[in-house]
């Protein structure tokens, strides 16, 4: 039952990945990379994570895919603004042929490692309050930076959104 | 097969495979700011899946880091590309060529 759930939720996961990438339309390609963060939410839950799982179906596909989706009506593009991309498919394969050996290369080390049961664990691994005590205590100098970082982009994002000067103009 | 490590391993880096190839081969910059989103999420899955393996909540609070920094990066990344697109009316990546130059135009 859950290696059906594993096969199905990986294959709506690649074939939205390689739909983001195909498709020209950047809306179309957004849409389909929520679907693939969807079921890779779905695959951490199996993966004894549902705080993560929860974190992914909200911050990612709920925020921050939203808020690309948000710019890209936004900005209401037309045909004309698209870049042409003539060797598209062409690079697609040729590349991914070329990738082989580095994937073949990295699952070869990761076949070395013995195999374990990885079934879902019942005894609160992965839930919030282990979580948050992992977080609070062995990693809360990390956790303050990415408030620091956050701050930062905060303040980076006004600057750049801000209305420009007309002497800045062209 | 959901109980092997190495199935999660391969759907990972299946997923970041297409993410690079996105980067390399696409010129709308909104596909590549997805494809790298979509590496970050393949680099996450390989974290979570080895804390599962090792059975250590270290890889989860390292992913929720990861996230964390995405979201930053979406912030700056998007107002970035508003400007950059109402001056240059392109979603071509090759308008940053201006951000190289001292005198931006």
């Amino acid at each position: 039952m859950i290696d059906i759930i594993f096969l199905i939720l990986s294959l709506i996961a690649i074939a939205g990945g390689f739909g983001m990438i195909i498709f020209a339309q950047p809306i179309y390609s957004a849409l389909s990379l929520i679907v693939c963060i969807i079921a890779l939410g779905g695959i951490f839950a199996l993966l004894s994570a549902p705080f993560l799982f929860m974190v992914q179906i909200i911050i990612y596909a709920g925020a921050i895919i939203t808020l690309l989706l948000f710019i890209i009506m936004f900005l209401n593009i037309k045909d004309d603004n698209l870049p042409e991309e003539p060797n598209k498919i062409s690079t697609i394969v040729i590349g991914g042929v070329l990738l082989i050996p580095f994937n073949y290369l990295i699952l070869k080390s990761f076949a070395a490692m013995e195999d374990k049961p990885m079934h879902i664990l019942s005894n609160g691994f992965g839930s919030i309050k282990i979580f948050g005590t992992e977080l609070f205590e062995n990693w809360l100098v990390p956790f303050e930076m990415i408030s620091l970082l956050l701050l930062a982009a905060l303040v980076g994002a006004v600057v750049y959104a801000r209305k420009e000067n007309k002497s800045e103009e062209k | 097969m959901a109980d092997s490590l190495l199935s999660y391993i391969s759907l990972a880096m299946i997923l970041f495979s297409i993410g690079l190839l996105g980067v390399i081969s696409r010129k709308n910059i909104f596909i590549v700011y997805m494809s790298i989103e979509l590496m970050l999420n393949a680099v996450n899955l390989i974290f979570i899946s080895l804390g599962r393996y090792y059975e250590s909540m270290e890889p989860q609070v390292i992913s929720i880091l990861i996230i964390a920094v995405a979201a930053a990066e979406a912030a700056v990344f998007l107002s970035l590309i508003v400007v950059l697109y109402r001056r240059k009316r392109s979603l071509d990546s090759d308008i940053f060529n201006i951000l190289s130059q001292k005198s931006a135009s």
